[in-house]
């Protein structure tokens, strides 16, 4: 048992070795020889080629010819997906993934506090997931800034962000940011503490930022006017955001569960005049289906994960499908490090739950998040030109028993399992020097508790109504 | 002066004279004393004078606090008083390059972060009103007042001084506690009567932390941090234009609001006043560097565990790094139900002392600063450490004297043995880098200070004991 669990710790801990490889500048050109593409855009191709050059995908179709000094890789028998978008990730967060001592937050920024280190991103890149959403917590009803990296697992923080991806924001609804399900001891309870009150608290806050725009409009057009000694009005963090919310220049991602709230929120976005564009959770979308379509709004929601707490008990593992049929851009996301390694079979679910074809399960978790994201002319399918970000699978990913071989981002190979493998002994030998140094040596007395096994995080620990996680710094 | 009122002629009246120790009595003691006692001679020493060659057997001669002459072959004038330094080295005096000396510990009251006045009490209950970090009619919450200045606030005496004194350290910078905006901090040195005897200078830097104020108040979580240090900085700026305009032509114009948080923050944005960022990781150190970017400001890196990780930028940002040599060490017990330490702290820990060596090897300018240890007598023990991780004999020393004194604006007072500068010195017998070496004298500001080598712990959590004067043989 003690060999198994150190052998599971190495695996945890086999990534660690990837940051310390000197970074090469330009990616090595790969041939995918002879897998069967899961294009995701135009079906499944056989005995296909996938050529990437210059970290896009320069090439597909039957013997292709590899470039000079390209990595060659014989696919025979496997298949080739495009990476795995999670609309919904908490992942590579330092120091807490809620600012949850105001009821709008949209100053705090996850951009940040991006921990590049984060032992999640290399087992996300080991299920085939390339990007994600990383959102805010749901303590507030406008909650922070979201980011939308690719797992660039090696690279420094600066790398990850999404180039050109479209900026977004948080927004919940319900009992978290009315903290129905939180008390605090020595805490002060904080507004709002309804439905009502998360309402208001919206409406408040784009009322003030459209006074904030106004003002500055104000400003601006005084100083063109060539009006002199005008002071400008205060540059606001939190208001800010909203303002590119009512201009179109912010996505919001709001979380949700009932039907009455995403109908409120519906309402309020209509009166100001800007758009949701995803509900997150959404667990009681397929009763606001028709609304939701008419919005144009996405959907990004658990494949079936329901009633840990009130307002998830009216849920029913369909309403991808449902939502799906009613013209909803639909996608599975994780909101846990751990079920993001697995999105692949999230979305094979929903073909029993529902009946979708292998295509629409697919685009669950790769099309339609990017579609969600605003990154879907880079990400989401095997197409030309095309960011090769993409993952070999051993067995079709929608069998329990496919896994990942090779992940690629950007063409760049981060990982793969052969290698991971290969590694392992090494790691181990490097544990046995590491642990005989005098550092590492346990005090000669005394010394505190030893690492308590609740230090590595509960399997099943979905961050909806965590207020904080654990630091995975370590 | 003094002793030449007391031996004025016969001719002075008695009532003259009851008068003139009326006047001395009250007359405060201690900032101008100083007699022929005031001048040693430390001979036939091993001298390391760190901004010249070693002067492999010398004198120095101290007069009045200050250097008055260092080499060879000098004579001792008749005043002083002769240190035989046979077998000794002289170093310039140790500098901690960031530390919280003489700041005294929140006092646990049960009004503390509702503004104004802060910790009554408890501290009365002692008898003793320990200055408040908090600043009075501030428009911020405590933990986020940049205008607290350390000088302000810093107690003299102590345990934690006497502890620093004890391994050999003379001068700290030293910062309030705090949570984003700590505020300003000194550099002191570590003995005198009085806070204004001990600062050197002030202010040196404002001190921006990582830790969130929590507890339901704005910051409470790292973003948070983040935002709130950007929103001041902003409204910092916006503080200083309107202020700009109103000056120019006041008529017809609403008076913008004082804030003197606010105001504490221009110096930064002007760029004379550094900010010391704590930063211990790549990516913290990558944030710090992005935040001075943005904001245009002049950054100093508290911390500095993985910054050879970002040598190359911090060279190219000409960003000096305060490195702690509080390495990592594993606390926790032995035992077989554990679960095993992930590699990553494990190299962590293996890898600390190397931090120095690379960054030296990469030009970046650094200081050695005691991060909090628990046991300051570790400060030279560690430095050694870094040496055998891979950093030059001299450079070390460097970062313990002149590298710390540059990086904090008083080289041309502290770091070296030079003629004019403060007389403070680290004496040991073997060098100051060996496991075996003894410390024998330490001089600050011209005085030799009693060593106490069996209080080298600091004080946890004991409040500030009431300044003591250090006894000196032949004082007066």
């Amino acid at each position: 048992m003690k060999k198994l669990l150190s052998l599971a710790f190495l695996v945890i801990m086999a990534g660690g070795i990837a940051s310390a490889q000197p970074r090469s500048a330009a990616v090595q050109n790969t041939l995918i020889r002879n897998a069967t593409v899961l294009t995701v855009s135009h079906g499944t191709l056989t005995n296909t080629d996938v050529l990437i050059r210059n970290g896009k995908i320069a090439g597909i179709g039957k013997g292709l010819k590899a470039p000079e000094g390209a990595r060659l890789i014989d696919a025979t028998g496997k298949f080739v997906l495009p990476g795995i978008v999670d609309a919904h990730s908490h992942t590579m967060m330092d120091g807490g993934v809620n600012e949850c001592t105001r009821s709008v937050t949209s100053m705090a920024r996850v951009q940040d506090i991006l921990n590049p280190t984060a032992i999640g991103i290399y087992r996300e890149l080991a299920g085939g997931t390339t990007s994600a959403l990383l959102l805010h917590g749901s303590c507030n009803s406008i909650g922070g800034l979201s980011s939308t990296v690719k797992l660039k697992w090696g690279h420094t923080a600066a790398d990850f962000p999404f180039p050109g991806a479209m900026p977004g924001i948080k927004f919940a609804l319900g009992e978290n940011p009315k903290r129905t399900n939180q008390n605090n001891p020595g805490v002060p309870a904080r507004y709002p503490a309804t439905r009502m009150g998360v309402e208001e608290t919206i409406r408040d806050a784009f009322a003030r930022a459209r006074d904030y725009k106004r003002d500055w409009d104000d400003y601006r057009a005084a100083i063109a006017r060539g009006e002199k000694n005008v002071a400008p009005p205060r540059r606001d963090l939190e208001l800010d955001p909203l303002v590119e919310v009512l201009e179109g220049k912010r996505y919001v991602h709001s979380h949700c569960y009932r039907a009455d709230e995403i109908l409120m929120l519906i309402g309020v976005a209509d009166d100001f005049g800007f758009k949701i564009r995803t509900f997150q959770h959404v667990l009681e979308g397929y009763k606001v289906a028709t609304e939701i379509a008419r919005h144009g709004a996405g959907a990004s929601t658990f494949a079936d994960f329901w009633g840990y707490k009130m307002e998830a008990y009216d849920a029913i593992p369909y309403n991808s499908a449902i939502m799906v049929r009613h013209g909803i851009v639909v996608s599975v996301n994780s909101d846990s490090d751990e079920t993001a390694r697995r999105l692949n079979i999230e979305a094979a679910k929903m073909i029993r739950f529902g009946g979708l074809t292998e295509e629409e399960a697919l685009k669950l978790v790769t099309l339609n998040p990017a579609i969600q994201l605003g990154i879907d002319r880079r990400v989401g399918t095997i197409d030309l030109d095309k960011d090769a970000d993409l993952a070999i699978w051993s067995a079709h990913p929608l069998s329990v028993y496919a896994h990942v071989e090779q992940t690629f981002i950007d063409g760049e190979l981060l990982f793969d399992r052969q290698a991971d493998l290969a590694r392992r002994p090494q790691l181990e030998a490097e544990r046995k020097t590491l642990e005989a140094a005098d550092a590492n040596k346990p005090p000669a007395q005394g010394g505190g508790p030893p690492r308590a096994p609740s230090a590595i995080r509960r399997a099943n620990a979905h961050e909806d109504d965590n207020q904080e996680r654990e630091d995975n710094q370590r | 002066m003094q002793t030449k009122y007391l031996r004025f002629p016969e001719a002075l009246a008695v009532a003259m004279a009851l008068a003139c120790l009326l006047v001395l009595a009250l007359h405060p003691v201690g900032a101008q004393r100083h007699s022929g006692t005031d001048t040693y001679a430390i001979t036939n020493a091993r001298i390391v004078t760190v901004s010249g060659p070693v002067i492999e057997q010398g004198t120095v001669i101290i007069r009045d606090g200050l250097i008055a002459a260092v080499g060879a072959g000098i004579t001792p004038p008749p005043d002083a008083r002769i240190i035989d330094g046979t077998g000794l080295t002289v170093y310039p005096g140790i500098i901690d390059a960031s530390s919280t000396l003489g700041i005294p510990r929140p006092s646990p009251s049960p009004t503390a972060g509702g503004g104004g006045g802060g910790g009554g009490g408890f501290a009365a209950l002692f008898g003793q009103n320990a200055p408040s970090a908090t600043s009075p009619n501030s428009t911020q919450l405590p933990g986020m007042q940049p205008e607290i200045l350390a000088s302000d606030i810093i107690r003299p005496g102590g345990t934690e001084i006497e502890a620093a004194r004890n391994a050999g350290i003379t001068t700290a910078q030293t910062a309030p506690r705090g949570n984003v905006f700590l505020g300003q901090s000194a550099v002191i040195n570590l003995a005198g009567d009085t806070p204004q005897q001990m600062i050197v200078r002030s202010p040196v830097a404002l001190y921006i932390g990582l830790a969130p104020i929590g507890g339901g108040q704005y910051p409470g979580s790292l973003m948070g941090v983040f935002s709130s240090v950007k929103q001041a900085l902003l409204d910092a700026r916006r503080y200083r234009e309107a202020n700009e305009i109103y000056e120019r032509n006041p008529r017809g114009l609403k008076r913008p609001g004082q804030d003197k948080s606010l105001a504490a923050l221009l110096p930064v944005l002007a760029g004379r006043m550094p900010v010391a960022m704590q930063a211990e990781r790549e990516r913290e150190v990558d944030r710090a560097l992005d935040l001075a970017r943005e904001f245009n400001i002049k950054l100093i890196i508290n911390g500095g565990l993985e910054a050879d990780h970002v040598a190359a930028r911090l060279k190219a940002m000409n960003v000096p790094v305060l490195l702690s040599l509080n390495f990592p060490k594993r606390t926790a017990a032995a035992s077989p139900e554990a679960e095993p330490e992930t590699l990553r702290v494990l190299r962590e820990r293996v890898e600390a002392p190397k931090t120095a060596g690379r960054l030296a090897a990469a030009g970046v300018r650094f200081a050695f600063q005691s991060g909090g240890m628990t046991s300051i007598t570790d400060y030279l023990t560690n430095a050694a450490k870094a040496v055998e991780g891979g950093l030059s004999h001299d450079d070390a020393v460097r970062a313990l004297t002149l590298g710390p004194a540059e990086i904090l604006g008083v080289a041309s007072q502290l770091g070296s043995i030079e003629v004019g500068k403060i007389a403070n010195l680290t004496i040991t017998r073997g060098d100051i880098l060996d496991r075996t070496r003894r410390i024998t004298n330490v001089f600050i500001d011209g005085r030799p200070v009693e060593l106490r080598p069996a209080a080298t712990e600091r004080g946890a959590g004991r409040p500030a004991a009431p300044p003591t004067p250090t006894p000196e043989p032949n004082d007066y």
